[in-house]
């Protein structure tokens, strides 16, 4: 009996470990970098910044789905874009909850775990709007059929009776910078040890959007893939350099045709 | 007066002022001198010898007095007179031209202006003018007509054309001893074509023309649009404002409503106060141009109840609002929110064509909006044509270092010469930031940019404010009412960056200023510069303005779209037509204007160009424009549209072979309107005409003396005439005047 009780105390404590490691990687990243102190300087100024909603779900402000490759996802991918692009990018990002006032000064939003997310009435139609004056939205790492009914809950409530299209070959978003033929999956970090580039049942990405009006992509849909992770890891020896350089070049033209549509 | 002059001198003014003064006896000027001076001492010594208990200044002024009798009495011995030409009897033609057009038909009590005027060379004046001249009678409106006789009064005309019928007349009578024209007429000349240049032509002929005023010179209470400006072409459903002048004679203060119609669609209107004591008040109305097409716009002001002539409270205008997009080049250093924003505000225009190369990397360029693949492919234009075929251009973020020199100097002349628009963006690569302080360009804007390497973009909110000129400015209006357009001003959201300008140029024009530090300072600024204009808007940051505000607010937009078009509206072509009017009221004479430039703009001196004329119902014309001789690159014609209606003018130039472009203008026709304009009597232009001419003005109460004073004219058959002075009355009321003076002086002193 004391056995037995000792087991499971034993059990318990290793899986509380095992929780507490998995939650600290979500928020840090997998072999975090070092990023320098002044990077999030909140006065960090330039035309663009790099925007991530924070959504209710899974998780709080200070950590959850939202929070998912926060910040080196931003911190390596803003170096490409002020590396490769002639944009005055702001280091660091900006995080917005949709009923933040400054959130409509950032045109450009980015959304991770979106099949995680719990989007309410208030947070659609504030989203809706932002949507409507001329914002962008970028969703990303999500996957399977699971998360996909989860994600369209919660786009229903943003832009209900919009369609969601397959974006085409010719669409100016795979052209704008870089001409963008190439179709691979994106994988997130497990894909170095589970060996496949997809997750769950989401064997094959999908670049899909939202388009308003006049045909112009309102919301970006990375589904089945993982941009967030790629950007995170693009300093992690085993991560395929050719994904990251993909997931670059995919968000610095979602940058670029945000700016320009 | 006149009765009084005349009793007193004997005859008319008129004599005076043509006559020379002479002495008729023939005797020496030099006797009379000499007698005057004799006489003046030797009553001196008179009075001296015989008159010493006069004292104190009494000798002085019976001597005075008793000199000026004797000077008097010897003046008029020697035959005073005055020596003047006058038309020898039954030798000479006297024309007579009576004003029948419509506003002569405009009642004066119980009768027209044209009955008046009738009774009145029917009450004697002609059988007069008959004795002493042979009487030629014409009747003008639209032409002149000639009139056999008195017996029956000429059916009233559409327009007045006094200058035209009045040398018609003289032309007519070349041959003949013409020595006077008496014309009657309320001088409302409406057609505008009596200019400097018929005047001269008539004063040439030295014939004296005698007008008679006819008519009221003032209309109690009416209401008049003197004119309508508005502009002669507009881009499809721009916002348009026209000038509009009201002229009103009314005691009181009153409001009435001015309305624009396009048909019965009713295009603008607002309620307008007329105050008390301005003649003329200005008015400004907003207006869409609406789709492609043209436009027959028709401006109105309402009636007040007692008005008597409401022809007049209404004008028409053209306005030619072509097919087609204007162009407009806009480079880009950096993807920017502002280029996005912009871009959005006029996805929709059917006017403008936003082409656009945008630096997305160091080394690539992003185009959008282009016309073929080939466009710009190779980068910002390097030759003038390529450049020129734009009608704006706007240079973002980018600094003055990515052009070439060559490239600068072009950008220049794309103002200077082409006659295109440059708009100047703020941004961190732009105007001082961006090194254009030491560029070619610097001279075109309208602010002193800085050349010093002081940093003068700031990422930082601003609030902005309209200027004086920016709430009369179409490029900043919200709202048509003043009021309202302010409140929508301050409601917006502040900028997201400025950047600093140096001083305004001389001709500058701030439309909206930025507060920075508590200091207004400029952010949008215009002048003009050559043929063309160039624009500061120093921020990138406009776009809060979209994302700041309801989706459903336009103010972001619609101030894009107004600056936007702002900048091609105006932007002339190779090829550009214009008539001296859009609206031709009872006349037909029409003045085509054609500027014509080269594919680089330069004067093309030595095109074909030629016009197609063709009216709204008939066969077309075509005719050939030729060059002027006072302006380089500059063609016309003059032609008769004889029909009334809309007509199109189709001008085309070729260079050789080359065919420079086309240009179509409308303008139109019509017939009985020009009357309903100045109802009232112009006395100031009747009198201009006597008084240029030698003759003199009338009233119709003066007539009766009009015979008389007619034979004195140097033009016809004259002989000189001497008309004495001597017995004048005035002459012996003076000699009375000094004697009776004498007399009386001296029995008020008690020395009789």
């Amino acid at each position: 009996m004391t056995k037995t009780r000792s087991r499971t105390v034993g059990v318990i404590l290793t899986l509380c470990l095992l929780l507490s490691s998995l939650s600290a990687q979500r928020f840090r990243g997998f072999g975090a970098s070092e990023i320098p102190s002044d990077w999030f300087a909140p006065d960090a100024r330039g035309e663009f910044h790099f925007a991530r909603l924070v959504y209710s779900g899974w998780g709080g402000r200070r950590g959850g789905s939202w929070a998912t490759d926060y910040p080196d996802a931003e911190y390596h991918f803003m170096q490409g874009v002020r590396r490769l692009t002639s944009i005055d990018s702001a280091r660091g990002g900006k995080t917005f909850r949709p009923d933040d006032e400054d959130l409509f000064d950032y045109p450009w939003l980015y959304a991770v775990e979106v099949g995680r997310w719990d989007v309410s009435e208030e947070d659609g139609e504030r989203l809706r709007e932002y949507l409507l004056r001329g914002g962008f939205l970028v969703v990303d790492d999500f996957h399977g059929t699971y998360q996909w009914a989860a994600f369209l809950e919660g786009i229903r409530k943003v832009l209900p009776g919009r369609p969601i299209i397959e974006i085409g070959e010719d669409d100016p978003l795979l052209h704008v910078l870089y001409d963008l033929d190439q179709r691979s999956q994106i994988p997130g970090i497990t894909y170095l040890w589970s060996g496949v580039t997809y997750e769950r049942d989401g064997y094959e990405p999908y670049w899909r959007g939202i388009y308003d009006d006049d045909g112009r992509l309102m919301v970006a849909i990375n589904f089945n893939m993982d941009l967030g992770d790629a950007w995170e890891h693009a300093d992690t020896p085993e991560y395929p350099e050719k994904m990251t350089a993909l997931a670059y070049r995919f968000g610095i033209n979602y940058v670029i045709y945000s700016m320009t549509h | 007066m006149r009765y009084v002059f005349e009793f007193l001198f004997k005859y008319p003014p008129t004599v005076f002022r043509k006559g020379d003064f002479v002495l008729a006896s023939g005797w020496p000027v030099w006797l009379l001198i000499l007698l005057v001076l004799g006489a003046g001492a030797g009553l001196a010594w008179h009075l001296r010898k015989h008159q010493g208990w006069l004292d104190g200044k009494r000798p002085f002024v019976v001597w005075g007095l008793q000199f000026a009798s004797v000077a008097l009495v010897l003046f008029l011995l020697w035959r005073p007179a005055i020596s003047i030409q006058s038309l020898r009897s039954q030798q000479n033609v006297v024309a007579v031209v009576l004003d029948t057009s419509r506003s002569m038909a405009l009642g004066e009590g119980e009768k027209t202006r044209l009955q008046l005027a009738w009774e009145a060379l029917d009450s004697g004046v002609i059988d007069e003018l008959k004795e002493k001249f042979r009487v030629r009678l014409y009747a003008f409106s639209g032409g002149l007509h000639r009139l056999e006789s008195l017996e029956k009064l000429p059916e009233a005309g559409n327009a007045t054309r006094i200058g035209e019928s009045v040398a018609a007349v003289l032309r007519e009578s070349a041959a003949l001893p013409l020595g006077a024209v008496v014309l009657l007429s309320d001088g409302a000349d409406n057609t505008g074509a009596f200019d400097r240049g018929l005047m001269a032509e008539i004063r040439k002929r030295n014939v004296p023309v005698h007008t008679v005023g006819v008519g009221r010179e003032e209309i109690p209470d009416d209401l008049e649009l003197a004119e309508v400006t508005v502009p002669l072409r507009a881009l499809p459903n721009s916002q348009l404002n026209a000038q509009v002048a009201i002229r009103h004679s009314g005691e009181d203060e009153r409001k009435t409503r001015l309305t624009v119609r396009d048909g019965s669609t009713i295009l603008g209107s607002k309620e307008i106060t007329l105050r008390r004591g301005e003649n003329v008040h200005s008015e400004w109305i907003d207006f869409n141009a609406g789709d492609a097409g043209i436009r027959y716009l028709k401006f109105a002001v309402e009636p007040a109840g007692d008005e008597e002539i409401i022809g007049n409270n209404s004008l028409s205008r053209v306005i030619d609002v072509p097919r087609g997009r204007r162009k407009i080049l806009y480079v880009e250093g950096e993807p920017r929110w502002e280029y996005k924003f912009m871009r959005r505000a006029v996805f929709r225009d059917a006017s403008v064509q936003l082409v656009s190369m945008l630096r997305t990397s160091p080394n690539k360029f992003y185009r959008q909006g282009v016309d073929t693949p080939e466009e710009l492919e190779k980068g910002f234009p390097t030759a003038e044509d390529e450049l020129f075929s734009y009608d704006a251009l706007i240079i973002g973020s980018m600094e003055a270092g990515f052009f070439t020199p060559e490239q600068q100097e072009m950008i220049k002349q794309f103002v200077n010469r082409r006659g295109g628009t440059l708009l100047v963006l703020g941004g961190r690569n732009s105007l001082g930031d961006g090194g254009w302080g030491a560029s070619k360009v610097a001279e075109v804007l309208p602010v002193a940019v800085s050349e010093s390497t002081e940093r003068t973009f700031f990422r930082e909110t601003a609030e902005v404010s309209l200027t004086g000129q920016g709430r009369d400015s179409l490029i900043c209006r919200f709202d048509e009412d003043p009021a309202k357009n302010l409140e929508k001003w301050k409601e917006l959201p502040a900028i997201a960056d400025y950047q600093r300008v140096g001083e305004l140029k001389p001709a500058a024009v701030p439309l909206v200023n930025v507060s920075v530090e508590g200091k207004e300072v400029p952010l949008l600024v215009l002048q003009n510069y050559g043929r063309g204009k160039a624009i500061v808007l120093a921020t990138g940051g406009t776009w809060r303005w979209k994302m700041g505000l309801p989706h459903d607010d336009t103010r972001h937009h619609v101030f894009w779209q107004q600056l936007l078009r702002s900048l091609v509206a105006n932007s002339p072509g190779p090829v550009s037509i214009s008539t001296n009017r859009r609206l031709y009221a009872d006349d037909p004479t029409v003045k085509l204007r054609a500027e014509i430039r080269t594919k680089k703009f330069e004067f093309a001196n030595n095109a074909t160009v030629t016009a197609l004329v063709t009216p709204e119902s008939g066969d077309s014309h075509s005719l050939e424009l030729y060059p002027s001789a006072e302006e380089e690159g500059v063609y016309e014609a003059q032609w008769t549209a004889a029909g009334t209606g809309a007509y199109r003018v189709e001008t085309t130039a070729h260079l050789g072979e080359e065919v420079l472009g086309s240009e179509v203008i409308h303008f139109r026709r019509e017939d009985g309107l020009a009357e309903d304009f100045h109802p009232e009597q112009n006395r100031e232009l009747l009198e201009r005409l006597a008084e240029q001419t030698g003759g003199r003005y009338w009233t119709l109460d003066e007539i009766a003396d009009l015979p008389r004073e007619v034979r004195f004219s140097e033009a016809g058959i004259t002989s000189r005439e001497i008309m004495d002075l001597w017995d004048m009355p005035f002459f012996f009321s003076l000699l009375l005047g000094l004697r009776g003076g004498e007399w009386l002086l001296r029995r008020r002193w008690g020395v009789i």
